[in-house]
């Protein structure tokens, strides 16, 4: 057998219940988004036209409502996969160093390694392998899952089911096969290392979703909510334009010791309801922060970036902590 | 290497653990080149802990260690390529065949002697096909001792791995090392705590007090030089090291003596009374000289 054979077959061995539980909940998700998928083709495909605003009449409030409740459940399926990037990379990432090290073959496996860092590389590029193929299956799955549930949408351009479909599935499982290799090397024990990657990854994502709201907000737009601008956009939060043009957020208008108890139609903020009919009382207009849909592939790549980065940095320290650390 | 040819050194060897914890307290230490050198001494005397630091896989607190003149812990991957090591306990993996952990060795250490491995094995009628979790401990002791003798190194770090084998299992693990060691001209430092098998084995022995070095010398001359007395009747026959209860409840002094009278009272001591000896001397609890 090749070098590359032995290493497959080896690699897949030693990690057979993780690369087979693994892909079999894969499998599933994916069958599930496929099934879906289909099924609310076909039912776009019998009314059309009442899955277009543009086009929308009124019997469509009756013929459209199957289509809307298998959507409703197809986008809860759609936030499994979005679990399953950090849950996969976890499962194959985590016990990689610290199963070594519970079971005490690590002395062995080091020993005859004359470089922990190649042992480590040809561990976790098995990890890695499996688990790219098998988000990338679920990438694409729920990809045309999005795409069969806004079927008007041009998702190419477009925010909504932003991280549950395409290529940040799969880079977010590779940053949290890092943080499962980093926290399996530097605790040693599989059951804590799973348990706190959990709380790791949550963290890791909610920073990286604040870090990039602030990242992309230079490149947001201002809008009126009530226009409809917002279609296919990452929305950012609600502003406040004063009527001097400076744009501040309700904790800034607060700051200032201003409050907005009301407003008009038109999207006018006033401090109580008895001033709405007296411009002059205006406190500001009620804006909403967006990102154009037309960034989408842009902001995607910022975010791919980002969080690969993370990645490889933890994947250093991983690197950093075997090299140092007991076998055990 | 130096001069002297010792493979495996140690200069005021200190090694703690946490703040209080010594495992090892300034040991100097040369093992030469060729031959099975046995490491003995009671639980936590230290001597996983000083195989460990040759391996690399423990930093010295205080002084240094040197295998074939190289530091493993500046130069870790020079020192691996130099020793074969069997962890104490040693552990396989359990989802792996005994031929499998023959070919994960090839892929971590390119240069692994798999055929020469396989033969080893096959000697002792241990099955490729056959999963690690279902090998007896004598089987997995002679798998991990097919890796440590696959990788062709010329010194070989064997953590007490007999100490889960049952006597047959022991005298076969013997067998195939003492073979591998002369046939290869290789240099073994085989830790354990039971002497009976050492002394079949061992060309030389080091007892390891709690942290410090107690005795170093060929057994040959550790048999030649050390007699046992009953005790009073030491007083005038060379050094006296230390004293346990013997089988009969009585009480024995270990001597050292370099030219002994042979009198009335004396006799020489096995290799197992010396070792006894030394680790009483090392601890003087009255309650521990029975051990």
């Amino acid at each position: 057998m090749s070098r590359i054979g032995s290493w497959l077959v080896l690699s897949f061995r030693l990690n057979r219940w993780e690369v087979l539980a693994s892909a079999a909940g894969v499998a599933l998700m994916a069958a599930g988004m496929l099934w879906f998928t289909w099924q609310l083709r076909t039912l776009a495909a019998t009314e059309p036209m009442c899955l277009d605003p543009s086009t929308y009449f009124a019997a469509c409030e009756q013929s459209a409502q199957p289509f809307y409740e298998l959507s409703s459940r197809a986008e809860l399926l759609s936030y499994l996969g979005w679990a399953a990037a950090f849950g996969l990379g976890l499962v194959l990432g985590v016990p990689l160093v610290s199963r070594e090290i519970e079971q005490r073959t690590a002395g062995m496996a080091w020993a005859l390694s004359r470089s922990r860092t190649s042992w480590l590389l040809q561990r976790v590029a098995f990890a890695a392998l499996v688990l790219v193929s098998l988000l990338l299956a679920l990438a694409i799955a729920s990809e045309a899952l999005a795409a069969a549930q806004l079927p008007t949408h041009h998702l190419d351009h477009d925010f909504s089911w932003y991280g549950r479909r395409g290529a940040l599935i799969v880079v977010r499982g590779l940053a949290a096969l890092a943080v499962g290799v980093l926290l399996g090397a530097l605790l040693g024990r599989v059951l804590p290392a799973l348990l706190v990657g959990v709380f790791a990854s949550a963290l890791m994502f909610t920073a990286v979703s604040l870090g990039m709201d602030r990242w992309v907000e230079a490149d947001a737009i201002v809008i009126d909510p009530a226009s409809g601008d917002r279609e296919g956009g990452r929305y950012l939060g609600q502003r406040v334009e004063l009527p001097s043009g400076e744009l501040i957020d309700y904790g800034e208008l607060s700051r200032r010791g201003l409050s907005v108890e009301a407003n008009d139609e038109q999207g006018r903020l006033f401090a109580t309801p008895a001033d709405i009919g007296h411009p002059e009382r205006i406190i500001g207009w009620d804006r909403g922060l967006v990102v154009p849909g037309r960034l989408y592939p842009q902001i995607v790549l910022r975010e791919s970036a980002l969080v690969g980065g993370m990645a490889s940095l933890l994947a250093l320290a991983a690197t950093f902590v075997v090299s140092r650390r007991r076998p055990g | 290497m130096s001069a002297e040819q010792h493979v495996l050194e140690t200069h005021d060897l200190a090694k703690r653990y946490g703040r209080r914890t010594w495992a090892l307290t300034g040991i100097d230490l040369a093992i030469p080149q060729g031959g099975i050198t046995a490491l003995v001494g009671p639980n936590a005397a230290g001597k996983s802990t000083l195989i460990k630091t040759w391996v690399g896989f423990e930093r010295p607190t205080r002084g240094g260690v040197t295998v074939g003149g190289i530091d493993p812990w500046k130069d870790r991957s020079e020192v691996l390529g130099l020793v074969g090591y069997i962890p104490q306990s040693p552990s396989l993996y359990d989802g792996l065949s005994v031929d499998d952990h023959l070919d994960l060795a090839v892929l971590l250490r390119p240069d692994f002697d798999r055929a020469y491995a396989r033969r080893r094995l096959d000697e002792l009628g241990i099955p490729g096909n056959q999963g690690a979790k279902s090998l007896s401990g004598g089987q997995q002791a002679q798998v991990a001792l097919a890796l440590a003798l696959g990788t062709r190194a010329k010194i070989l770090l064997l953590d007490e791995p007999l100490a889960s084998l049952d006597p047959l299992a022991r005298r076969e693990f013997l067998h195939v090392l003492t073979d591998a060691v002369r046939t290869d001209g290789a240099t073994a430092l085989l830790s354990s705590h039971i002497v009976t098998d050492v002394e079949q084995a061992c060309d030389r022995l080091v007892v390891l007090g709690v942290g410090r070095i107690l005795l170093h010398e060929t057994v040959a001359d550790a048999l030649a030089t050390h007699w046992m007395a009953n005790d009073g009747a030491a007083s005038s026959e060379g050094t006296a090291i230390g004293s346990f209860g013997g089988p009969g409840g009585e009480r024995l002094t270990l001597l050292r003596v370099e030219s002994p009278s042979a009198g009335p009272n004396l006799r020489p001591a096995s290799l197992e009374e010396v070792v006894l000896g030394y680790l009483a001397s090392g601890r003087a609890l009255p309650g521990e000289a029975a051990a």
